[in-house]
């Protein structure tokens, strides 16, 4: 595959070279630098080929901005990185929300934080921030965004249609599961457009990454993902250990994996808690919160927090774990597994529930690459897309599991593929305590300071969620030159106003629910 | 002490014990701490035992409102709004260190604590602080509300009242 999608780049780009990267130390195949007028027809080839657009990243080099775009495949391993460079003192670039309709987001995202503007682009007005911020917040200097900009990124005023009106979701309201709003244009009881607004969570993570070392940064990684903070501690970690090449002990690998798919456990339970009172059921969330709280109980001692984990370190582990947390681990899964039963009865086989979700917020597989929504979310619309398979971190490629899909793509498959996801997790479990080995949970070649070598890395892991990516680029200082983080939930809320449209409102509120957002995630 | 005041003070004990045993929390859940806020009101904490369970998702029937997460400046209007939105008696509590101070977030778009848009009874920090942290806090505005002295608040929020 990526010897083919070379002779064919190479083919398409004719002057430009298609280089070839390891993909071990980079995270990525095959790398191009192409001229803005190419852009649109390299979309269009990757488009045409059934790749999807997983990042579009920003980066300011001081005397260049360079737009980098990640290129990946739910069929086979096959990422490409593309980049272009845009003149600082002019910063244009053409747009692929055309091609590709997650660029739309990101587009606007980038127009924000960086300044530069794309050229086509239907809407290029606030995302994240608001007219109270006068600066471009991840340049390198402080740029100044000029009265004009301000007027165009501000020109979003929902106007009123003859027969239409519109509706604020959020930010404040209770099925938004946090700060979430949502502009929707209603047609009486039906929805004629949704609008996200985001940005009412925005911490600015990725700027803070810039100013502080690579350990400092750790505790910042459980603070984006409240739900489901091991695996994006996970992700980070190995993401550093990969750009060092610091080796990692088989016990601590073991252990990673036992408690990410603990965690991520707990934060399908609490989807399922968090759905269900949504749609209006509130026992279920009790009864989830009591197994939830297990969960914690086995937690805790290990890693010191019931929250906002921070538990793996850079070649190892925070802390080893011990009899009682494997006696602990066991009796859960017990536990659990009889509790199955019990939710199929309440929820699975309940008719109000069904009915309420089946053929609602429908996927289909086109919209989905389209949109790069990832996770359960993928899954449910029927592609088997598995980052634990086809990019196993830490001790996932030695775990037997599958890959559940859904056949609808609708709201009650993602809730399928949920339930199916959790008893998979617990097999991972068991197999993983099973042959939990012996020895250190640290290695002895952990640095004391962190310099990674100079150049970048797209590094990919599943979370609850979905997709996880970050990318990093290192300038050989003890700081991180520019970290993204493609997340998850931003991705899957892109496909939201889609699948709102033409809908009732009650119906809206269940499309959101099964997409399973975390704000602060989102906003960052 | 006349007879006048000492029934007006009787009488202030009686609605002091009446609203401590009854705040109700307006949802407001704004990042991670909500989830242990969400917690504390699930069976194993059980918000209940203090009187606090009544979430409600309308200000105009809350008295409380438990500030938990990062307030950011998109947000502040809104959190303000809602804050008037409240009726007479109200309290506030900041519940983790970014609604105490910030926390760790000190960048552009973080309000470094929320008592610098609305008034503060109790601040509970930690990151996130345990469920018991805020059944504490709870118990505090407990004891802070049944010393209200008489005269200190209108008694009953009428219409015409000035801090109805
Ligand atoms: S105090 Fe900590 S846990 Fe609470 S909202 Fe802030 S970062 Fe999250």
């Amino acid at each position: 595959m990526v010897e083919r999608i070379k002779a064919e780049l190479g083919a398409t780009l004719k002057e430009t070279p298609v280089g070839e990267a390891d993909y071990r130390e980079r995270g990525y195949h095959l790398f191009a630098e192409v001229a803005s007028a190419d852009l649109l027809n390299v979309a269009r080839f990757f488009d045409e080929r059934g790749f999807y657009l997983a990042a579009l990243i920003c980066v300011d080099y001081k005397e260049y901005l360079e737009l980098v775009y990640i290129f990946s495949n739910h069929a086979s391993l096959c990422k490409v990185k593309i980049t272009l460079k845009i003149d600082p003192a002019k910063p244009v670039a053409p747009t692929i929300s055309t091609v590709f309709d997650c660029a739309y987001w990101h587009e606007r995202e980038i127009r924000e934080f960086f300044g530069v503007s794309f050229d086509g682009h239907p809407n290029m007005t606030y995302l994240f921030l608001h007219e109270g911020i006068d600066f471009y917040p991840l340049r390198k200097e402080k740029i100044p965004v000029s009265d004009e900009d301000k007027k165009a990124l501000g020109a979003f005023r929902p106007g009123e249609g003859e027969d239409t009106f519109f509706v604020n979701l959020g930010p404040q309201h209770p099925s938004t599961h946090g700060v979430l709003r949502v502009v929707l244009k209603m047609d009486g009881e039906y929805i004629e457009d949704a609008q996200p607004v985001l940005g009412y969570l925005h911490r600015m993570h990725e700027k803070m990454a810039e100013n502080r070392s690579y350990l400092q940064f750790l505790p910042n990684t459980g603070r984006m993902d409240y739900l489901g903070p091991m695996a994006f501690n996970l992700g980070y970690v190995t993401a550093v250990e990969r750009l060092c090449g610091i080796p990692v002990p088989d016990r601590a690998n073991y252990v990673r994996v036992i408690l990410t798919e603990l965690n991520r456990l707990s934060s399908h339970l609490m989807w399922l808690g968090a759905y269900l009172a949504d749609l209006g059921a509130l026992t279920p969330f009790l009864f989830v919160f009591d197994d939830r709280e297990e969960i914690n109980d086995i937690l805790e001692p290990v890693t010191g927090s019931r929250l906002t984990y921070c538990y793996f370190r850079f070649g190892g582990l925070y802390n080893d774990v011990d009899d009682a947390f494997v006696a602990g681990t066991r009796a859960f899964i017990e536990r659990l597994r009889s509790r199955f039963s019990l939710y199929e009865k309440l929820v699975g086989g309940n008719v109000i529930f069904t009915n309420r979700t089946r053929g609602i917020g429908v996927i289909t597989k086109e919209r989905a690459r389209k949109q790069a929504v990832s996770g359960p979310v993928l899954r449910g619309a029927g592609i088997p897309m598995d980052i634990r398979k086809s990019e196993p971190c830490a001790a996932y490629g030695e775990m037997d599991f599958d890959v559940p899909v859904g056949t609808r793509g609708d709201a009650l498959d993602m809730y399928q593929v949920r339930i199916r996801e959790m008893e998979n997790a617990l097999n991972i479990i068991e197999q993983a305590l099973a042959r939990l080995p012996e020895g250190p949970i640290m290695t002895e070649k952990a640095p004391r300071k962190l310099k990674p070598p100079k150049g970048d890395l797209y590094h990919t892991v599943e979370t609850p969620r979905g997709e996880l990516g970050i990318y990093i680029v290192s300038d050989e200082s003890d700081k991180p030159y520019r970290m993204k983080w493609r997340v998850p939930s931003f991705s899957n809320l892109m496909i939201f106003p889609e699948l709102a449209k033409g809908n009732l409102l009650a119906d809206a509120v269940a499309i959101l629910g099964s997409l399973d957002l975390v704000i602060p995630e989102i906003d960052r | 002490m006349g007879v006048e005041a000492a029934a007006t003070a009787s009488l202030q004990e009686v609605i002091n014990w009446a609203r401590k045993n009854s705040v109700w929390p307006v949802t407001f859940g704004l990042a991670c701490c909500a989830l242990e806020m969400m917690v504390a009101s699930s069976s194993t904490y059980d918000i209940a035992r203090f009187g606090a369970e009544v979430f409600r998702p309308s200000p105009r029937q809350a008295d409380l409102m438990i500030v938990a997460g990062t307030v950011t400046k998109k947000m502040a209007p809104m959190l303000k709004r809602i804050y008037e939105q409240m009726p007479e008696p109200k309290w506030v509590i900041a519940y983790g260190s970014c609604a105490c101070s910030g926390g760790i977030f000190q960048t552009y778009n973080v309000v470094q604590g929320v008592d610098q848009i609305i008034p503060v009874d109790v601040y509970v920090p930690g990151c996130p602080p345990r469920p018991e942290g805020l059944l504490k806090g709870i118990i505090t505005l407990q004891q802070k509300i049944a010393a209200e002295p008489a005269g200190q608040r209108n008694l009953v929020s009428l219409p015409w009242g000035n801090n109805g």
